[in-house]
């Protein structure tokens, strides 16, 4: 089957350089997947999981927040604001970060909207992180 | 022994500054390091996000219609700005110096009024070279968030939106390796294809390993030249909107960019200097020692010479 190099990358490090099959992602104006041939295209990402078909058809998960995905003829990249490999992510962790930001929302009744839309924007990070490690845990847990 | 009082209190002293000078070498190391490891770190996402900047510009550029303010040139530069990121002390060797000069020199090439933006305490002494200075941010020594450097790309954005700037430059150094560091002048806006090797930093290099010309070359004509693939994209959900959530933020990671290397030039390049003048203090006192000993010795002589020649004058 037809591959096509995939890239995303976060300020802080490349998070996956690798050939793929096809690519979940969650934009603005909903969930699109690109195959290889795509049309070029450039979207605005939302916080969510982007589901990934590995050349060797394993499925990688992904988590993002923010960011823009660019779809050329050979090669997609990703540009995201932050982004975690679902088996790099800790459960616990995210768990105890979401109660954390939950906490911070609900002492936040007097701080201005910018503080507010902050402490959201973690939240919804939060949530896309637990949501694709419960992604990664069934489809580990399917095979 | 007037002479050895004078010399051993200049040992003194030539010590007691290669102390200070070890000191702000070892400081500098460690802020070098991880000034570094920061710039490292974003370099892949700054110039992969800098080619995105490119097919932008060039697809505006061919199908000749506006797509954005920010990529639309301008017909007439009337004038510019530059964002000069200078350090906030001294004590690093050439580097203000030579973002400084290097800033004029493309003042000098285009000969458009400019004025200056800075970034650093040091870039203030273009206050008295009769530049106009319209602002003067602070500057840490360790960027900690890229959302110190918002104010600065905002003023530039906005001025440049308003038609009070037709061009904005910024001078900053890159990063090469710790012993090497390259003051450049990039073009920030308006976003040109044009502009050849105004690339930030050099993707995936080793800094130990260093780099040299062809390198560079090979670079970029790899990123710009090579690909003439006109890219026509299409925008989801509007290309209006899309592009005014992507370009301000490439221009901030470029920025961001541009400080992160300009910091982890400052570092070595001050690095380097202390090393070198710790090096001289001790080749001083190495010096003023045998110069010291040399006096104590002929002191003595002179002494014993005094001693015998009298006891000599006494026996007769």
């Amino acid at each position: 089957m037809k591959t096509i190099k995939f890239e995303i990358v976060t300020p802080e490090r490349t998070v996956l350089k690798q050939e793929i099959l096809q690519i979940s992602v969650p934009t603005t104006s909903g969930e699109i997947t690109v195959l290889p041939d795509h049309i070029p295209l450039v979207s605005v990402l939302k916080t969510g999981v982007i589901e990934l078909k590995l050349a060797d058809n394993n499925t990688e998960i992904i988590s993002v927040s923010g960011g823009f995905i660019e779809v050329m003829k050979d090669k997609i990249v990703i540009l995201a604001d932050t982004a975690e490999r679902a088996e790099e992510l800790d459960e616990s962790k995210i768990e105890a970060a979401k109660l954390r930001a939950e906490e911070a929302k609900k002492n936040a009744k007097f701080v201005d909207d910018v503080e507010f839309a902050n402490i959201s924007a973690k939240i919804e990070k939060e949530l896309a992180r637990l949501h694709a490690v419960n992604k990664w845990r069934k489809l580990k847990s399917s095979k | 022994m007037a002479q050895t009082k004078e010399i051993s209190r200049r040992i003194k002293s030539v010590t007691s500054t290669k102390k200070i000078t070890k000191a702000m070498e070892m400081v500098a190391a460690s802020k070098m390091r991880k000034a570094i490891e920061a710039v490292l770190k974003t370099r892949t996402y700054a110039n992969l996000s800098w080619e995105t900047v490119l097919r932008l510009a060039k697809l505006a550029e061919t199908k000749n219609e506006s797509l954005h303010p920010l990529l639309a040139g301008r017909k007439e530069i009337k004038k510019a700005a530059i964002i000069l990121i200078s350090s906030n002390r001294g004590m690093c060797g050439a580097y203000n110096a030579a973002i400084i000069s290097k800033a004029k020199d493309s003042i000098k090439k285009y000969n458009i009024a400019t004025d200056f933006i800075l970034a650093g305490k040091k870039g203030l002494s273009l206050n008295n070279q009769n530049y106009n200075i319209v602002a003067e941010f602070e500057k840490n020594d360790l960027l900690n968030d890229a959302k110190e450097i918002y104010p600065i790309i905002k003023m530039a954005v906005d001025d440049y939106l308003s038609g009070k700037y037709d061009k904005i430059l910024v001078a900053y150094t890159d990063f090469v390796n710790p012993a090497k560091q390259v003051p450049r002048v990039k073009q920030l806006l308006p976003l040109d294809i044009k502009t050849v090797d105004e690339y930030l930093g050099i993707v995936g290099k080793d800094p130990k390993i260093g780099v040299n010309q062809e390198l560079i070359n090979e670079k970029s004509k790899k990123h710009s030249s090579g690909d003439n693939f006109v890219y026509d994209y299409t925008f989801e959900p509007s290309p209006s909107e899309v592009l005014d959530l992507i370009i301000p933020r490439l221009l901030e990671v470029q920025l961001y960019q541009a400080f992160l290397e300009a910091n982890a030039s400052e570092h070595s390049a001050r690095m380097t200097a202390m090393h070198q003048a710790t090096e001289a203090a001790g080749d001083m006192v190495s010096e003023l020692t045998l110069f010291y000993n040399k006096a104590r010795q002929a002191s003595i002589t002179a002494e014993i010479a005094e001693i015998s020649a009298g006891a000599n004058a006494l026996a007769e």
